[in-house]
């Protein structure tokens, strides 16, 4: 039943083969290494497997592989630059306290970065609603929000995106 | 990065070289030395490693009942599924483990019977992850359902018809009393008393991992590697030592990146067993992922507890007796009970001064996922009753329960009747400053109906005095080496659970040895690599590797300042070391050197340094001041220091729907020196969202059959971003214990106390109604404003 | 978690996924966000054979409106995309916050408004405002297409009209009347990802004196196994002029209409008392809106 099909990941092409019951998460994690996308739930409740398909947060482990082909597919792996340069969400989340545990970190940033490329100054409203998908346990959320708030506007001053 | 007052460590008027509390490295906010890691997707957490060769295990549940026997277990089916490689049963590895050796009932896999809904009855090793969850599908197990226990007084009622634990009697694991003073003649005296009962929830840590644990057992030399996503590794160690019947010395636990803990990895958990004995079976690595509904299974959360309180006041409002009663549901295992038992009964000596004591409390099974330790262990409960009832006194008295509180909290230097000793607290400043910037004066009582602000205090250890089985030897060991190589390394095995231990240890070598925190390297996760700790629990990591670390690096600096000192042509008690310097305290224009030329002159005449360093808390036992009299189980509770806080909760009510909205949280805390306060902020935050979420949304739910109802994150509601209120976190910044090392005492469990009744006062003093069960849902509201409406 | 070995199809045109549907009958399963249905196959509630991905098929997406006529909003459309759309919240406002609801921004970014009708929860957000706003379904198979209302096609607890070999493909609604408002509400315990225990939709009219209750739906969620349109609220306030004691009143018929069980989300009481408070809320809500309006 296998096929090999080319999935899109970070501007890479990987060809990798999968059945047609395998999870993006699992193809993620397994088959293409990038251990960057976490399970926390595999039901849609807790968001840290959320990658950006398309530019679009999406929940990695209620996604086929197989639908993936031909999309362009963003995971915490792809953020940084060429050189290992961190992605101004992740150098705010390291500079203002809003990673604990980790576990929820990639998701989180992920899905700010889906707001902040459709919405580059969002109010403090708007980021909580789109991160109401991820849930943190070890923060309280208050510098997740400050780091996205800083993000934001390092961002729009470099024009990075 | 973050925010770092040079100015709050200095102090006017004493001379730099004297003032110990001078840091260039302690106090500031440097970003955590592994979120780098962590923000680039890179940091390795036990799920993520794949060995080669490596096969999966999973745990083949009893999901249809919470309390049967097994009659038969038939796997063949499932052994010869292809790619299966073995089937293990609860026979195979019959030894008891628990987290107290003296109470261990827990095995591996069922004996004979399970006690609760999802308990594992046989596990497999497969070629696979699917393979494994169609083989677990394949083993078919006949079970005879016996009548099942939930209500821990039903259990105890009904002990004599049905017996969760053989050895159990009554199905109560502990049954305790304290005594301490004369209660009843206190209580003779009072002119305030209130008698209130309590019930709390039970809801679990939620932390985002699930379990995940990997082992490699190499049958040419019979050693065992094991990583996994633990709090304590060491205590982890011991038990596999035990029911694997091979000696510690033959295993390596190593703790790769952990998800979160809480409490909730705070102890040996089943899949850690099954990894290693399926693989000592099959002689591949194996790795055992739970997913999100074995995390609920497995439990390990905070014990509910019935509890019944009496508090007495003289005519002045000076606390003269307190009496307390707590039954606690354990359910199906013992695990920590005992533990959480006594010290829910330490938590009525402090934060307020209380010379007459008394305590009755017991332990109760039922068919419940075990109950286990979960963030502020022991503390939330009684507290949630203590600070309600002293607000309650407040009104009865006709005085704010500011001034309540005040006038019965403790100072530096107060010996609790039971002999716990406070060398240092701040908790008045602490409700001050709370007061002052939430103006809590200026509203309590005199807001709209339907709005409200309610104050708690609370406070926790910073760690343990004793060791869980019996042991003499330090808590907390470090090495240090400094060599021209590798810098300086600090190890210890020690695990950072996301908190910062690693980054905070790093601080605290840096300022010890006198060089920048960027100059450490940390080896800890590892009983190999790292040297012993005791683990990650009880707030103790800041204070236990602060003191061993300065132990170790002051054997260092004595030699370093020996050199130096024949080479500067001083003496050596007159050096100091800082900011990468060695000088003399008297001449530090003349006399000065860096000190990575010391430690090159030093390794090259007598090689690479290195020094242990060992922390050994103070062991004060429990007892009667009063009498003299020993107390059973008050050796619990007592710690080298405590850390103390204050929370004020302004919430709004839909007085139609029920509906609790907090909407602004003040806090005040006195941890002593924050090593690093922007993550000592993230625990105050973190907490005050935990236990948020736990009062108002957390709980889990059985069938009266006991089975789990909601063993996910659909319906366990753990707080979301929308429900975070806005919050004022304002720790003493001029705290500073000087018995602790650095200044520094706990935060990560402190924080948690106050938030209950916090809450629950600013709902009294929003709608007049004192709630006295958690989770306070919006139809609890709604039923209790109707019934109030009704003048019930 | 592993989700049964099935055949996956991808069809591109509506033609062929009518096509395979038809073949495949029962054994199929229609993919269209997942949110819902891998993971009711991840827990083995369903086991289908083959999954037809309609995700692909362009004729089954976007929202098309006519002035006059209404919209038309294909039922792979995603929620988020109806979340966005503008004239959605212009004409169809209680569809607009329903949607904002739903799930997470992930959740809505993956889910369909046609897979959130077919999963037919009880709980769900989008068929209370759909059968508040008079929308229709539109059912096609290779013999043709047939439209029914949408309060006919939800049958009960994950029960739909559908018969083998067919796919719902699109939502037909009608041009609002003049002097019409909706508003959609919901009660849960957090403010966020939430799975209701009670939700609402009223559409409301009023008639050019800007007081009368020309028309009036009031359709309550998560109470009965299927959308319950109330019949009382309507006979008590149509053709009158709205007043808070008739609103009221139009509350407590539509509380005492609805057929709550009790689950671990909340009891039948609550969810009864939680009918009538949002019902007046929401009644007062789109009148004050509709007043605005006229």
């Amino acid at each position: 039943m296998k096929q090999l099909i080319a999935l899109d990941i970070n501007d890479q092409i990987y060809e990798v083969p999968v059945d047609p019951w395998d999870l993006l998460s699992d193809v993620i994690r397994k088959k293409v290494r990038l251990t960057g996308t976490k399970k926390g739930c595999e039901q849609g409740d807790c968001g840290a497997c959320t990658v950006l398909i398309n530019g679009q947060a999406v929940l990695s482990c209620l996604t086929l592989a197989i639908a993936c082909q031909g999309k362009k597919i963003t995971t915490i792996e792809g953020l940084a630059e060429q050189d290992g340069r961190l992605h101004p969400i992740q150098q705010s989340f390291v500079d203002y306290g809003a990673v604990q545990c980790g576990f929820c970190t990639s998701g989180m940033i992920l899905s700010s970065k889906a707001l902040l490329d459709s919405n580059p100054k969002p109010g403090r409203e708007e980021i909580k609603r789109a991160l109401s998908g991820n849930l943190c346990r070890c923060t309280g959320y208050k510098k997740i929000i400050e780091a996205v708030e800083v993000a934001s506007e390092t961002m729009s001053k470099e024009g990075v995106k | 990065m973050g925010v770092w007052d040079k100015e709050q460590y200095v102090r006017e008027g004493v001379p730099p070289f004297q003032d110990e509390r001078r840091f260039t490295q302690v106090g500031k906010s440097v970003p955590k030395i592994d979120s780098p890691a962590k923000v680039r997707g890179e940091a390795i957490y036990t799920d993520d490693i794949v060995l080669p060769g490596m096969a999966y295990g999973r745990i083949k549940r009893c999901t249809e009942h919470a309390h049967a026997k097994i009659k038969k277990i038939d796997y063949s089916k499932a052994l010869a599924h292809p790619g299966v490689l073995a089937v293990l049963i609860g026979d195979e590895a019959p030894k008891k483990w628990g987290m107290l050796p003296q109470t261990a009932n827990e095995t591996v896999l069922a004996v004979d019977k399970v006690r609760f809904n999802g308990e594992g009855v046989a596990a497999v090793a497969a070629v696979d992850e699917e393979t494994a969850e169609i083989a677990c599908d394949l083993i078919d197990v006949e079970y005879e359902p016996l009548p099942v226990l939930l209500d821990p007084f039903e259990s105890m009622q009904r002990a004599g018809e049905i017996q969760i634990h053989e050895d159990a009697p009554g199905n109560i694991l502990h049954e305790g009393e304290q005594v301490f003073g004369d209660v009843d003649k206190a209580f003779k005296e009072c002119k305030y008393i209130l008698e209130r009962e309590f019930k709390t929830n039970m809801p679990q840590q939620g932390f985002l991992e699930p379990q995940a644990a990997l082992a490699n057992y190499d049958p040419q030399n019979g050693q065992l590697r094991l990583w996994s996503s633990s709090q304590i590794a060491h205590y982890l160690h011991r038990q596999i030592s035990d029911v694997l019947e091979m000696p510690m010395n033959k295993i390596r636990v190593t703790v790769p990146t952990v998800g979160g803990g809480f409490g909730g990895k705070a102890e040996a958990c089943v899949n850690e067993f099954v990894a290693c004995l399926l693989s000592r079976k099959i002689g591949r690595p194996v790795k055992v992922t739970f997913d999100r509904s074995e995390v609920f299974y497995t439990n390990k959360g905070r014990h509910p507890c019935h509890m019944k309180m009496k508090i007495g006041l003289d005519a002045d409002g000076y606390i003269q007796a307190v009496d307390f009663d707590n039954t606690l549901d354990k359910g199906a295992y013992a695990g920590w009970g005992i533990v959480v038992l006594f010290y829910s009964a330490s938590m009525i000596h402090l934060p307020y001064k209380v010379p007459n004591a008394r305590f009755r409390g017991r332990c109760v099974y039922t068919n419940k996922p075990s109950m286990g330790s979960m963030r502020g262990l022991g503390g939330v409960q009684p507290r949630f009753a203590m600070e309600c009832m002293l607000d309650e006194l407040a009104e009865m008295m006709g005085i704010s329960p500011f001034e309540l509180k005040m006038k019965n909290a403790v100072e530096s230097g107060y010996t609790a009747v039971n002999n716990m000793y406070v060398p240092h607290t701040e908790y008045k400043r602490s409700l001050q400053k709370a007061v002052e910037k939430s103006g809590y004066l200026e509203k309590h009582g005199k807001l709209p109906f339907g709005k409200g602000i309610g104050l708690a205090g609370g406070y926790y250890i910073t760690g343990t005095a004793y060791t869980l089985y019996m042991s003499y030897k330090p808590h907390t060991s470090v090495l240090l080496r400094v060599d021209t190589e590798g810098g300086v390394t600090l190890h210890c095995s020690a695990v950072d659970i996301g908190q910062g231990s690693n980054t905070v240890m790093a601080q605290m070598a840096a300022e010890a040895l006198g060089v920048h925190f960027e100059d450490v390297h940390i080896q800890s996760h590892d009983t190999e690599v790292g040297t012993f700790d005791l683990g990650t629990f009880a707030s103790r990591l800041t204070y236990a590797t602060g003191i061993a670390i300065r132990d170790a690096a002051e054997k260092i600096n004595g030699k370093l300042k020996e050199i130096a000192a024949g080479l500067l042509g001083c003496r050596a008690d007159h050096l100091a070391i800082k900011d990468r310097k060695i000088y003399s305290i008297y001449e530090a224009e003349r006399k000065s050197m860096e000190w990575e030329k010391v430690v090159e002159i030093a390794v090259n005449t007598t090689g690479s340094l290195a020094a242990m360093g060992h922390f050994s808390p103070p062991r004060r036992r429990g007892f009667d001041l009063t009498s003299g009299k020993r107390a059973q189980g008050a050796n619990i509770g007592h710690s080298p220091t405590f850390g103390f806080s204050c929370q004020i909760f302004e919430v709004d009510v839909d007085l139609e729907t029920g509906k609790i909205k907090v909407t602004r949280v003040t806090e005040s805390g006195d941890m002593g020196t924050m090593i690093n306060p922007m993550a000592a902020d993230g625990q105050v935050e973190g907490s005050i969202v935990y236990n948020l979420g736990a009062c108002l949304y957390e709980d889990q739910f059985f069938d009266k059959d006991g089975i789990h109802l909601n063993p996910n994150f659909q319906d366990y509601k753990m707080p979301t971003i929308m429900d975070m209120p806005e919050m004022d976190i304002n720790t003493l910044t001029d705290s500073y214990d000087p018995t602790a090392p650095f200044g520094a005492k706990e935060t990560g469990e402190g924080a948690v106390q106050p938030t209950f009744p916090a809450i629950v006062n600013a709902i009294y003093d929003a709608i007049g109604i004192r709630f006295t069960e958690v989770p306070i849902t919006p139809e609890k509201v709604l039923k209790a404003l109707k019934e109030k409406k009704k003048g019930k | 978690m592993f989700l049964n070995h099935f055949e996956y199809f991808a069809p591109q045109a509506a033609k062929d996924a009518l096509d395979l549907c038809d073949r495949l009958g029962a054994k199929a399963k229609i993919l269209a966000g997942g949110t819902d249905l891998l993971n009711l196959m991840k827990d083995k509630l369903l086991k289908p054979e083959y999954l037809i991905d309609i995700n692909n098929v362009d004729e089954f997406k976007g929202i098309f409106y006519e002035p006059g006529k209404g919209a038309v909003i294909g039922a792979a459309t995603k929620i988020s995309e109806i979340e966005r759309s503008e004239i959605i919240r212009e004409k169809y406002f209680a569809l607009h916050q329903a949607a904002g609801e739903l799930g997470s921004v992930q959740v809505r970014n993956m889910a369909t408004i046609g897979g959130n009708i077919c999963n037919a929860s009880p709980a769900a957000e989008t068929p209370t405002p759909l059968v508040a706003l008079g929308a229709k379904v539109v059912i096609s198979s290779l013999s043709g297409d047939r439209e029914m209302p949408l309060e006919e096609f939800i049958l009960g607890n994950g029960e739909t009209a559908l018969a083998e070999g067919e796919i719902l493909t699109k939502f037909l609604l009608p041009e609002p009347i003049s002097g019409s408002v909706s508003r959609y509400g919901y009660i849960g315990l957090r403010d966020a990802m939430e799975i209701d225990a009670v939700n609402l939709a009223v559409n409301l009219a009023l008639g050019e004196d800007g007081r009368i209750i020309k028309q009036l739906k009031l359709v309550m969620g998560s109470v009965f196994p299927r959308p319950l349109v109330s019949e009382e609220a309507p006979e008590i306030l149509i053709g009158k002029e709205f007043s808070a004691e008739l609103a009221e009143e139009a509350a407590r018929a539509a509380s005492s209409e609805s057929k709550p069980i009790s689950d671990i989300r909340a009891s039948a009481e609550y969810r009864r008392e939680i009918v009538a408070v949002l019902s007046r809320r929401l009644l007062q809500e789109a009148f004050s809106a509709a007043q605005g309006e006229v």
